[in-house]
């Protein structure tokens, strides 16, 4: 019976009006009373979202991001008690709500703001020593390293790392000055020191990272690389702490399977 | 059940201390909020970064109790091992002198909602929630405080009073008392029961903190008046003068003033803590001449 009370409460939390919950309060209790708690949870959800999309809020303003976070909150409820991961779906989001059509870099603006939010919140890790891949010398070439929590790689058609530093600096010449059809930027979001950092990197150098945070054999995308600039920027990405951890694959053919 | 140790939570003293929030982490940091012990709430310091390192270097000067919002102790489908594992990082880094939750539930059907949801106060969910706080002091190796809701609505099907439910919960699991002075006044205003009552029957050697906060009044479309448990305000001389009575009855607790909306100055808060310590005091003088009478 108490699950069945719980899930008619959140029905009448996350719908208009208190529905059968309104059945199972004492005499005398008016079902209005659910609003209460429906408010309250609408707030809660709409400021954690607020609080990881500041610069979505301020491109929208208050008032239609509220609407936004709603529209949002009610389809897509968060799944754990840790509000400040909560919003994994809302660059989706954006891009396929109406309302939201006639700013075409929304979308991409929010997974920079994901992508910042994660930085700040990623759990702390030790940055991988390279010395400790000879521990798995024998192996070279079926290790496969792992990316550090706090970084994420974006791209996007737009310059949304200009527009995010011009929004978040009130900065109304630097925002007018953007040329959105200026080619696609390519994005370094990580964690250094306490401070989050947001890099642009060139094409090439993006994406021999990207391939190397995607889990493929260290050896094997070296060997794909041009020239030594690939062990410089390697050794780059070490001495960053862009890497948390390896893993050593115990066959070529079985790529899912892995042994720390 | 796990077995009582008091003297796990000697690092937070009898004292009256504040809620700390983000807003207010580079003051402190800076040795303006001269409190013999903060609260925080555990959700806010689960991951890494800045947050938590700034807990952990406050830590090393205050005593910190960690309060938790989010484990859904009354959830009939258990609660989320996961968040579990989150609240014993926090605990293994913080090393909190008291840790507590909440006689709610906040979790069902794979969703996760930002309240403290009522329970019925059944026998059924008293089950529940005893499973949940024996399954959390396992899981801790230690003993938590439980904390008395405010609630804006009662069910049909109840059957216990709430604070007979909250000694139960007590008495069946080893845990402590949260009493929230605050949500007993609220409730008690929005139910007509009377906090005299509620409080007599708390036995005081289970009551091992009091919460103290602010509160709303509005008036619903049906004309009833609700008291809201907003935590954005001052705390009401209603609420001041039940924590007298708190205090007469339960002796020097730890005693938190909580601020979570629309925070105001360190200072304020600092203003309000004082106040409480005052009672406290005022409380200790009396009390022996009481015992001698």
């Amino acid at each position: 019976m108490l699950l069945e009370l719980q899930r008619q409460m959140l029905a009448g939390l996350i719908g208009e009006t208190p529905g059968a919950i309104g059945a199972a309060l004492a005499d005398g209790v008016n079902p209005d009373r659910i609003g209460i708690y429906r408010n309250t949870v609408l707030h809660g959800l709409t400021r954690s979202l607020r609080l990881v999309f500041p610069t979505v809020e301020l491109l929208v303003g208050a008032d239609f991001f509220a609407a936004m976070a709603a529209a949002y909150a009610t389809s897509c409820l968060p799944r754990a008690a840790r509000l400040d991961c909560y919003g994994d779906g809302v660059a989706d989001f954006l891009d396929a709500f109406e309302p939201a059509a006639t700013v075409p870099y929304l979308g991409d603006v929010a997974r920079l703001d994901w992508a910042v939010n994660n930085a700040l919140h990623a759990p702390d890790v030790a940055p991988l020593d390279p010395a400790r891949l000879t521990q798995a010398a024998d192996w070279q070439d079926r290790i496969r390293l792992r990316p550090h929590p706090a970084l994420t790689l974006l791209t996007s058609r737009y310059p949304v790392d200009d527009i995010w530093r011009a929004v978040l600096a009130r900065d109304d010449a630097a925002m007018a000055g953007i040329d959105l059809a200026a080619g696609p930027v390519f994005l370094l979001i990580e964690r250094q020191g306490e401070e989050v950092a947001v890099s642009r990197m060139d094409i090439a150098a993006w994406q021999f990272l990207s391939v190397l945070c995607s889990g493929q054999p260290l050896l094997a995308v070296l060997g794909r690389a041009d020239g030594p600039d690939a062990a410089v920027m390697l050794a780059d990405h070490f001495a960053a702490g862009r890497f948390a951890d390896f893993s050593v694959a115990r066959c070529e053919r079985q790529n899912d399977r892995e042994c720390d | 059940m796990i077995q009582a140790d008091r003297n796990h939570g000697a690092s937070i003293p009898a004292r009256a201390g504040i809620g700390l929030r983000f807003q207010h982490h580079q003051a402190v940091l800076d040795g303006q909020a001269d409190v013999p012990w903060m609260e925080v709430h555990t959700e806010n310091y689960m991951g890494g970064g800045r947050a938590i390192r700034c807990l952990e270097t406050i830590r090393g000067d205050v005593p910190i109790s960690l309060h938790g919002v989010g484990l859904s102790l009354g959830s009939a489908e258990g609660i989320d091992p996961a968040h579990l594992r989150r609240i014993k990082d926090v605990a293994e880094r913080i090393e909190p002198g008291l840790m507590s939750e909440h006689i709610a539930w906040s979790s069902v059907a794979g969703s996760y909602v930002p309240d403290l949801l009522p329970l019925p106060m059944t026998e059924e969910a008293l089950e529940v929630v005893c499973r949940h706080v024996d399954q959390t002091q396992t899981f801790l190796n230690r003993r938590i405080l439980v904390e008395n809701p405010s609630t804006y609505i009662r069910f049909r099907y109840s059957t216990i009073s709430e604070w007979e439910f909250m000694v139960a919960v007590a008495r069946r699991t080893g845990c402590g008392i949260l009493c929230d002075v605050n949500n007993i006044f609220v409730s008690a205003s929005n139910h007509g029961w009377d906090c005299s009552q509620y409080l007599a029957a708390l036995p005081p050697e289970l009551v091992e903190e009091i919460h103290l906060a602010g509160h709303a009044s509005r008036t619903m479309p049906d004309g009833t008046k609700l008291r809201i448990d907003d935590h954005a305000s001052a705390v009401s001389d209603e609420v001041w003068q039940l924590y007298r009575q708190a205090l007469a009855r339960f002796g020097p607790v730890p005693t938190l003033i909580e601020w979570d909306n629309e925070v105001p100055a360190l200072e304020t808060l600092l203003g309000e803590a004082r106040h409480a310590a005052r009672l406290i005091d005022d409380m200790q003088e009396r009390r022996p001449k009481a015992d001698a009478a």
